[in-house]
């Protein structure tokens, strides 16, 4: 065992003689973990564009307490619980972060949470980990999260198709923690606001073929397909086969589901009747804003999880300002600057919260993607709209409740 | 549901998918029964294959049929390097050692794929199709042509086998090796020209895997089950036999769905797999066992 | 402190090289020395892992299990049931070449896999099993990380010397006799199919093992810890590096291999993101290369399987 040990310790001394900046006594670090390999590999970049904007935003409007900066540490947790709290390891030990920003699968945050931040007492705040699940989690108020649970999402987009007299429906969800979690709420509240499910059943990613799938599902006599899945992957086959065998007349997705993929593969002609929810910044100066600074940056605004991902490294900045840069206060920190009672802050008003934390008054920050008001879970509720299809892009045609 | 709603939507794509899989099925069936061993990478030599018409419909502007014989060239040569390169000197030691190495060369090449052409889905062309209307069949001119090209194959390959020098010795290779040696056969030859065809028919099976779907880096591994299911149950070294057991696995897989929870759609092939390795090893048509 | 964040780091190391030490011992069983070629160990390690997840965590409504046992009797039971699982596949595709079993395991992976994720009623589904009781989980982290490591150390030397023991033993002799010379073991009356339906269940057993020991591990359990090929693949290098059929290469190729595959990960992760996430695959293209490599050059390995007969030995 002793050769083990020796072995991991000049392994990891060598990594952190090239690769951990000199630190100085103020300033502070963080990780940004995502799922930079692995099958939401596609979504990762957006998302760490989006946190890495916030963290320029902090630095360039006076940095971090007493002239220190903001750093980064960027892990990849694979969307799998392995890779998670391997990253997740390396970031608080090597890295000695303060907080996490992330992981983004809903697996890699339970199983990097219990097994690494909680024990360590890291503040995380994941801006994609959607799963009901993550609510449960005895967490010593250290797990938080901008993004809602999918199961606000699931039950809005019941309501919603409720509402628009679509009252027969098939689901079709792939199987994991984010489908099956959606359509389990989907289901729930479908059925007790009085809709009839024609079908529902699990896909595996990755096949060739859903067509007898579909022809299953298809034969409740439901005209809409309720599509829970990935629109870049397995949710795009679907699609596809749904489409050119006319099995159903009107497609509904989620934010899985609203993908340039879609569009891309299958041409806008197509996809009239194909309609997604997603969470949406309520339209508010601060998403405005955030539009404008992530645009500006070269990147496109719209990209999944791109706000949500800008709110939660902005949030741990504000709460690292606040607390001192004292760990054991991140998380009492976090809920004073991100709920009321406080001045507004908005996307990028750094300088603004910056100040007013020093005058010892209280802030509330208003993010790109809402308000952020925590529940005691460290939840917040959904802000959702209703897409369709329009040219090259999605266009919000409604609001959902 | 009507006996034509079962015919479209279940027994054509059972056939149209065990097309693909025969075709990925005969390369195996040939490798296990001429080279002796199971080649894991068969999977990704098929995506390979099926990335590389990509290249040629995005980089030569060509149509993907077009692009299917310069795919099926290019595999044929990436798979005799392989075998250059990583199972040759391998020859004469245990040949589970060369399946070991096909897992590595499997890993290998999947790994360029995702390097080069990442991981999100492609297609070759965008939009979708409507099917034609034949008596009721509903027919893609895809699907049409997917399923003539296999007949074409198995008809150009089994002639190949049959009738010319080249063929015969492989065949004879296969029957018993030893004494192909002994009549004379050049089994550095036979080595080639095995490699080179099931190149060819790896890039086929992912070409048309990914113009009837997608286009996906991990599309081929999760083919490699029910490819040697398919060859398994032919029985091992029969063409006619991979054929077979391809249209059967592909067949079973879309209707499994009437008899098992969704999900479980891809354990069918294993499933196959393990009755026939228990009941019947050497496969329908009374093939080998090693 | 950096140093204590390094020590920290370095005991998570030692903590997941002594699972994979394990697993890669189990390996060494069926393929070091009986020349089993199995594929899904990936498979065993998520049997040993739900099985004890189930047996020990908390009950939760709508599932069956949670019986809060004791973790010692979750370890157990890892065992086993990848014993029971690999009874089946082994009977069925021993009687053939190993590449059939190859073939068989890389099935088994996948619908140990596919049930995992669909089997909710026991499983938890796609959303895993948590609550999952640590030993020693309530020290502080430091300690607690300390302690699962002496535990983890404490089972990879239980097995090494048991392994040894039975290797040394006349069972041991006789399947190294079945490996390099089936036909004459045969001639000599040995129950061939047996012996290597043994040795394929207890290898399967250490995986159900090392299954158990991740799980209590990270407390919790979901789908996507168990990534077939990528898991599967990094445990044939070890133990292939390592030097099969030598117990202590297999351990030295865990280290190793794990070691450089962690480590690699900090180097690849401060990369822009770009190129991060193709050295992701690079990473996995230069295991695939060095499996070819340690193939062609040094098939025995760092530490070559000790030799100290020519011959099967008789009886």
């Amino acid at each position: 065992m002793k050769s083990k040990i020796t072995a991991g310790l000049v392994a990891s001394l060598l990594g952190a003689v090239l690769f951990t900046a000199p630190a100085h006594a103020q300033n502070q670090r963080i990780a940004l973990l995502s799922g930079i390999s692995g099958p939401i590999a596609a979504m990762a970049p957006a998302m760490l564009e989006a946190m890495q904007l916030a963290v320029r935003h902090v630095n360039e409007q006076g940095g971090i307490g007493n002239g220190g900066r903001l750093e980064f540490v960027i892990g990849d947790d694979a969307c799998n619980p392995q890779n998670a709290t391997d990253a997740a390891t390396k970031a608080v030990n090597i890295d000695r972060v303060i907080g996490m920003v992330g992981p983004a699968c809903s697996g890699a945050v339970i199983a990097a949470a219990n097994s690494v931040t909680i024990p360590a007492g890291v503040l995380m705040i994941t801006s994609s980990g959607t799963s009901p699940q993550i609510t449960k989690l005895n967490d010593r108020d250290l797990v938080f999260r901008t993004v809602p649970s999918d199961d606000y999402q699931g039950r809005a987009l019941a309501r919603t198709l409720k509402e628009r007299g679509m009252d027969k429906v098939a689901v079709a969800y792939v199987n994991n923690d984010y489908g099956k979690g959606l359509a389990d709420a989907f289901k729930d509240e479908f059925e007790s606001v009085g809709g009839t499910l024609a079908g529902f059943s699990g896909h595996e990613a990755g096949k060739a073929s859903y067509r007898s799938d579909l022809a299953q599902l298809a034969r409740g006599g439901a005209d809409t397909l309720v599509v829970f899945d990935y629109g870049d992957g397995s949710g795009l086959t679907i699609l596809r086969q749904a489409l050119e065998n006319n099995f159903f007349k009107n497609f509904v997705g989620a934010d899985g589901m609203k993908s340039d993929a879609v569009i891309r593969e299958l041409g806008a002609d197509n996809l009239k009747t194909f309609f997604t929810s997603a969470p949406v910044g309520e339209a508010s100066a601060s998403l405005d804003a955030f539009n404008q600074a992530f645009a500006a940056a070269g990147h496109d605004p719209n990209a999944i999880f791109a706000t949500t991902s800008y709110d939660a490294a902005f949030l741990m900045a504000l709460a690292i300002e606040k607390a001192g840069g004292d760990r054991a206060k991140l998380s009492e920190a976090l809920r004073s600057v991100s709920t009321e009672p406080g001045e507004p802050i908005m996307v990028g008003e750094w300088a603004k919260a910056k100040q007013l934390i020093a005058e010892g008054k209280d802030i509330n920050y208003k993010g790109a993607a809402g308000d952020h008001a925590f529940d005691e879970n460290g939840d917040v509720p959904g802000n959702y709209s209703f897409f369709k299809v329009s040219g090259t892009t999605y266009e919000a045609i409604a609001e959902m409740h | 549901m009507t006996a034509i709603d079962f015919i479209n939507f279940y027994i054509v794509p059972g056939l149209v998918l065990g097309s693909i899989y025969a075709v990925g099925a005969i390369g195996i069936t040939m490798v296990f029964g001429i080279l002796r061993f199971a080649h894991l990478a068969h999977g990704d030599l098929a995506t390979m294959g099926a990335f590389f018409a990509l290249a040629a419909v995005t980089l030569l502007g060509v149509d993907p049929w077009v692009a299917l014989p310069v795919a099926m060239i290019l595999a044929a040569a990436l798979a005799v390097g392989l075998d250059r390169t990583f199972y040759d000197y391998l020859r004469d030691r245990p040949k589970i050692l060369t399946v070991m190495a096909s897992l590595g060369v499997a890993l290998m090449v999947r790994a360029v794929i995702q390097v080069v052409w990442g991981t999100d889905p492609q297609t070759y062309q965008r939009g979708i199709v409507r099917p034609d209307n034949y008596f009721g069949i509903l027919l893609r001119n895809r699907e049409l042509y997917t399923l003539l090209a296999v007949v074409v194959i198995v008809v150009a390959l089994e002639t190949f086998l049959r009738k010319s020098k080249w063929g015969k010795a492989m065949r004879a290779m296969s029957d018993n090796p030893d004494l192909a040696r002994l009549s004379g056969v050049d089994i550095r030859h036979v080595t080639v020209l095995t490699w080179a065809i099931v190149g060819a028919l790896c890039a086929a099976s992912g070409f048309f895997l990914g113009i009837n779907t997608e286009l996906h880096s991990m599309m081929g591994w999760h083919m490699l089950l029910p490819m040697f299911a398919a060859a398994i149950l032919g029985g091992v070294g029969r063409v006619q036999g991979a054929v077979l057991g391809g249209f059967i696995v592909g067949l079973a897989e879309e209707l499994s769905i009437l008899v098992m929870p969704g999900p479980y759609k891809s354990a069918t092939a294993f499933v196959i797999l393990l009755a026939i390795l228990l009941v019947r090893p050497r496969g329908l048509l009374n093939g080998k066992v090693l | 402190m950096e140093l204590i964040g390094l020590a920290n780091y370095a005991i998570f190391l030692g903590i997941l090289i002594g699972i994979y030490a394990l697993l890669s011992l189990g390996l060494n069983i069926q393929w070091g020395f009986t020349g089993l070629f199995n594929a899904g160990i990936a498979g065993f390690f998520a049997i040993g892992a739900y099985t004890t997840a189930i047996l020990t965590s908390p009950h939760l409504p709508g599932r069956v299990g949670g019986f809060e046992m004791p973790i010692l009797v979750g370890w157990a039971g890892a065992m086993i049931v990848a014993g029971l699982i690999a009874w089946p596949i082994g009977k069925i595709c021993l009687r053939f070449r190993s590449d059939y079993l190859a073939i068989a395991t890389i099935g088994v992976a996948e619908i140990i896999r596919l049930a995992i994720r669909t089997e909710e009623w026991l499983t938890g589904g796609t959303r895993g099993i948590t609550g999952i009781p640590r030993p020693f989980g309530d020290l502080p982290y430091v300690q607690s990380q300390l302690a699962y490591l002496v535990i983890v150390a404490l089972a990879v030397l239980i097995v090494y010397l048991l392994v040894e023991r039975q290797l040394h033993a006349p069972w041991g002799r006789m399947m190294r006799a079945i490996r390099d010379n089936e036909g004459a073991a045969a001639a000599m009356g040995k129950r061939i199919e047996a012996r290597r339906l043994q040795a394929f269940i207890f290898g399967s057993t250490l995986m159900g093992l090392a299954g158990a020991l991740f799980v209590h591990f990270n407390r919790s359990i979901t789908p996507e810890a168990i990534d077939p090929m990528i898991a599967t693949f990094l445990i044939w290098i070890m133990l292939i590096l390592g030097g099969s059929g030598n117990n202590r290469g297999a351990i030295l190729g865990a280290v190793v291999i794990w070691t450089i595959w962690s480590v690699s990960e900090i180097l690849t992760d401060r990369l822009p993101t770009e190129m991060a996430i193709q050295a992701k695959y690079v990473r996995v293209f230069i295991i695939g290369l060095m499996l070819q490599l340690v193939l062609r050059f040094r098939p025995e390995g760092i530490l070559p399987e000790e030799r100290r007969t020519r011959t099967a030995p008789p009886g």
